[in-house]
């Protein structure tokens, strides 16, 4: 029996967990099929990149165009929010990964403009210290550095790209025994090795004689990497890098698995566990039971047999499209896979897509999802609360284009904050006294 | 404007047209081959991928059925490493005639394709996941074939007996002169500029254009297009060619092919080879006539849909295309219209590709006054360069093989295609690729369930650090790419491959921001769109 259970670990129902774990004593527990969006996305927090989406120049201070939004577009996810639980959460974030050693920089003042594997700018509210260095704002001349015998990450097209847009920079790619002995050197082999001082050692010392060859390549003030400086040690290991070489270095994000991401996930994790709070995986939720209208107990699939889990209060954070919340099929219907609730499609899939894949207004297949009110409790036709007890956090919430907004972390973390200390306060207010504190 | 002169001009470069070239080559005419995109890029690249054994035509058209068995003992000698030996049935399922079964096995004796009929039980034994409602099962030599590489095969032996062959060379015109036909002008898409090619003979293999392209000097050759769109499978459900034992109609075939399985197909007339849609409705149909060969097919992963369009030839209208034949047709436009220098291959199947050849180049040898003899049937196609030739039916797993035994087996570009850095580089160079669609065509990079999500980076990464052209070059193509991927997406995104999709969106503009990179959002050498769909139900009538 838990007081508040919440389904998907993703970034939206891993800041409801903690969140709810560390604002009250009540039991909290987080059911997932596996782990969500942060071990894809960049690693760092998006509230809002482009908007209008027509517009093709990046948000500059984020503050602003939230205002415009939330007026704009009273269903959306931040409209529910509100701009001060956007700022409140955003605080909270960077308060526990400056807790855990891995600060992120930033604030709705202004957005950070990130170079991307493709060699891109991307506009974004919190980057980690890691990636503050790479800045497109400054014009300082940049090393990437790249190594061989990797397929993920190809300096030479970022350093031309990023040459394009009026950063000089140059492209390296480094040959490192341990990789060349190695198959297979995906983000996680690197970032595991980048735990190991030798081979940090090792590759210090071999981009320094590069350097020191090199009058070209030594001009560079700050060097860019692929996101894989270490998992779990990453600050530390990047200023050590930044005291070894002398110069600014940054991470760059690329193809997923997402080490950045994962780092933030392994954050949470922890600080929900250290609150008391208790996260399972590899149960996925099927369905649902309830009781004069109210939810009782949702079942999870196990090896064996279908598996309950009661609770008073339930979070749903399954993602849309993307993270499996959501299931389309080729007649042109959708369906919320735990409690069947309604959702918004457009009406034929005649509708759902552009005929450009890269249409800044994205496709309105996308913007499906559970229509909410004000408290986030999933509604019906009439706006009334399908369920008391039930509330929904993250990318499954309708009226959003997460994407092509570059808001999907933003969106998932103010969700996800807000719902959690939400469920909280209700389930207090309701009498909730009487679960069993831990 | 540049210039060329050359014996014979050839225009298609589908299976036809570059066998054209490859026989002219073989023959000792010296020959240029124009084709408007890349190789196989018309409806070549556009099919199921069935060799044909000649079943599908016993009872309906005999000569398409003798062509093709003939045909298809060919194509086992001289391309066997293009070629599965998957075999094929023939099944009646309940909702066909079973008494059809008796008339295809006439069919077959009188046509000649080997035929046998097979119990239920060994039928089920090869196939567990056919309908175990099945009440006939025949035997039949069907293949499925790789028609890209096949296609490129072709075209590299023509290139090895000195055919030239210009891709992205578009036919503006013929030139005519008096009642003569000297050549053709063309657009080099790549450079942006036109070309005049002078030729003593010019042959119009361009399938489904051959109307358009006969037109540009007025001469009239009626060729329907018939529009068949095929959906692939993300799984390979079969490991043999299953059709029903009917008379041809819309999705009675599914088609094992590396690692897929393609339904096929519709067959709609449609008035322009160029501007045609994928309906909803056909590839709904398709898996509502799939679930009656697999029970549960229609819950499958689909991975992708295309839609070629069949050159028809009729001399005179004919109001449904599946009553046209499907046998070739050659015009001699001296005889026809009074134009020289100038014949029309069209129709046929890409089965019988090399006869129709033949027939064609004995045409060019009795108008140039030569008699030389056609040695395709003999010549056993080379492999692509950089490939060990295998002389071997290619098999599922040949390329794993192949990857694991490489030095660089762990740089794979392409996971799903197991496409390894080496081959990437090879298409990208020695491939000439002028786009990233051309490395795809090359080593089917970017064709698996993730279509393109994790290659199309890498590829663009290598494309900028081997071609060395300014960065917005690599960028569009990249772009490009993506939006060639998504073109056949598009008719099959729903369930797990919308969720796939939507991580590729996760990737290219969250994370990547590729929308946002230098240069221009599409080139002229980006895909050409199919038109919105905008039929949920078949139209009557």
């Amino acid at each position: 029996m838990s007081n508040i259970l919440i389904i998907g670990a993703g970034l939206a129902g891993l800041v409801a967990g903690w969140q709810a774990a560390a604002s009250s004593t009540r039991r909290v527990r987080i059911l997932s099929k596996g782990w969500g969006a942060t071990h894809w996305h960049s690693g760092c927090i998006d509230v809002l990149g482009y908007y209008p989406l027509s517009n093709e120049q990046p948000v500059e201070v984020p503050l602003e165009r939230l205002r415009l939004l939330i007026a704009n577009e009273p269903h959306h996810p931040y409209a529910l929010t509100g701009l001060e639980k956007i700022a409140e959460a955003l605080t909270a974030l960077q308060t526990l990964c400056q807790a855990a050693a891995y600060p992120l920089h930033g604030s709705l003042e202004q957005n950070w403009l990130i170079p991307t594997a493709a060699g891109a700018l991307r506009p974004t509210c919190l980057a980690p210290q890691t990636m503050s260095a790479g800045d497109g704002r400054s014009t300082a001349p940049m090393l990437i550095v790249g190594f061989a015998d990797t397929v993920d990450f190809y300096p030479h097209l970022i350093a031309a790209n990023l040459t394009q847009q009026g950063i000089p920079a140059q492209g390296l790619l480094l040959e490192m025994p341990a990789l060349q002995a190695r198959h297979f050197n995906y983000p996680m082999t690197l970032a595991r090795l980048m735990e190991q001082s030798d081979f940090r050692a090792e590759m210090v010392q071999r981009l320094k004689k590069q350097l020191a060859a090199s009058p070209a390549l030594d001009k560079a003030e700050r060097l860019g990497f692929p996101a894989v400086l270490g998992l779990d040690n990453a600050a530390a290991i990047h200023q050590e890098l930044e005291e070894k070489l002398g110069r600014r270095v940054f991470e760059i994000p690329g193809l997923p698995p997402s080490v950045a991401g994962i780092r933030l996930h392994h954050i949470l994790l922890k600080a929900i566990r250290q609150a008391g709070g208790e996260v399972y995986d590899g149960l996925e939720v099927v369905r649902a039971e309830c009781a004069d209208d109210r939810l009782m107990q949702v079942v999870t699939e196990n090896a064996g047999r279908p598996r309950p889990h009661r609770a008073d209060q339930f979070v749903l954070a399954t993602g849309g499209i993307l993270g499996g919340g959501i299931v389309t099929d080729y007649a042109g219907r959708g369906r919320e896979v735990v409690f069947n609730l309604p959702i918004t499609l457009p009406h034929s899939r005649l509708d759902w897509f552009k005929q450009d894949f890269l249409d800044p207004g994205g496709h309105p297949i996308y913007q499906s999802g559970i229509r909410v009110n004000h408290i986030f409790q999933p509604v019906n036709g009439e706006n009334q609360p399908i369920y008391p007890n039930l509330y929904a956090a993250g990318t499954t919430l309708a009226h959003a284009e997460a994407i092509r907004e570059r808001s999907f972390e933003g969106i998932a973390l103010t969700t996800g904050y807000t719902v959690g200390q939400l469920v909280i306060s209700n389930y207090l207010a309701q009498g909730g006294n009487r679960g069993q504190p831990h | 404007m540049r210039t060329m002169q050359t014996e014979v001009l050839v225009i298609g470069g589908g299976a036809t047209g570059a066998g054209v070239g490859q026989d002219l080559a073989l023959r000792g005419f010296q020959c240029v081959l124009v084709e408007k995109r890349d190789l196989t890029h018309g409806t070549t690249g556009r099919y199921h991928g069935l060799l044909h054994s000649g079943g599908r035509y016993v009872v309906k058209d005999p000569k398409a059925a003798e062509e093709c068995i003939e045909e298809n003992r060919i194509l086992r000698r001289i391309m066997p490493h293009c070629l599965e030996d998957t075999g094929g049935f023939f099944v009646a399922t309940p909702w066909d005639d079973p008494a059809f079964g008796d008339k295809f096995m006439a069919g077959c004796q009188a046509t000649g394709v080997p035929c046998e009929e097979i119990s239920i039980a060994q039928m089920l034994r090869e196939e567990p996941l056919l309908n175990p409602q099945i009440s006939r099962c025949f035997r039949v030599p069907d293949g499925s074939a790789d028609s890209f590489l096949a296609t490129q095969c072709v075209g590299e032996s023509a290139r090895l007996h000195g055919a030239h062959i210009l891709t992205y060379h578009e036919v503006k015109h013929l030139l005519r002169q008096g009642d003569k036909v000297i050549g053709a002008v063309c657009h080099d898409l790549v450079h942006d500029e036109d070309v005049t090619i002078y030729a003593d003979m010019t042959v119009n293999a361009s399938g489904a254009w051959a109307g358009q392209i006969a037109g540009t000097i007025g001469v009239e050759v009626r060729v329907m297009a018939g529009k068949g769109t095929m959906v692939a499978i993300n799984h390979r459900v079969l490991n043999t060619v299953v059709n029903r034992c009917k008379m041809p109609a819309d999705g009675d075939i599914i088609v094992p092919i590396h690692t897929v399985a393609v339904i096929g197909t519709t067959d709609v007339r449609v008035p322009d080879p160029e501007h045609f849609a994928i309906e909803p409705w056909e590839v709904q149909h398709m898996l509502d006539e799939g679930e009656k060969l697999i029970p549960g097919l229609k819950n499958m992963r689909m991975l992708r849909a295309w839609a070629g369009v069949r050159p028809l030839y009729q001399e005179t209208a004919v109001a449904d295309t599946r009553d046209v034949t499907r046998a070739y047709t050659l015009l001699d436009h001296e005889k026809r219209d009074g134009v020289s220098g100038f014949i029309t291959i069209t129709g046929g199947k890409w089965t019988t590709y090399r006869q129709m050849a033949q027939v064609t180049v004995d045409r060019v040898c009795e108008k140039l006054n030569t008699q030389r003899e056609c040695r395709t049937a003999e010549e056993v196609l080379p492999h692509l360069p950089g490939f060990e030739p295998h002389h071997q039916y290619h098999t599922l797993g040949a390329r794993l093989a192949r990857a694991e035994a490489e030095k660089g087996f762990g740089e794979l570009i392409c996971e799903c295609e197991l496409a390894t850095k080496q081959d990437v580089e090879r298409a990208i160079v020695q491939g000439q690729a002028k786009t990233i669609d051309d490395v795809r065509r090359d080593v089917r990079l970017g064709m698996g369930p993730c279509q393109g999500g994790f290659c199309t980076l890498r590829v663009a990464g290598m494309w900028h650090s081997l071609k060395q052209t300014p960065v917005e070059t690599t960028n569009v193509t990249l772009r490009d790419f993506l939006q060639e991927r998504w073109k056949g997406l598009m008719p099959v995104l729903w369930g797990s491959q919308l969720k796939q999709e939507r991580l590729d969106e996760l990737i290219y503009l969250s994370v990547l921001n590729v929308d946002h990179l230098p240069g221009e959002k599409a080139s002229r050498l980006g895909p050409k769109m199919y038109e919105p769909g905008t039929e949920m139900t078949q139209p009557h009538g």
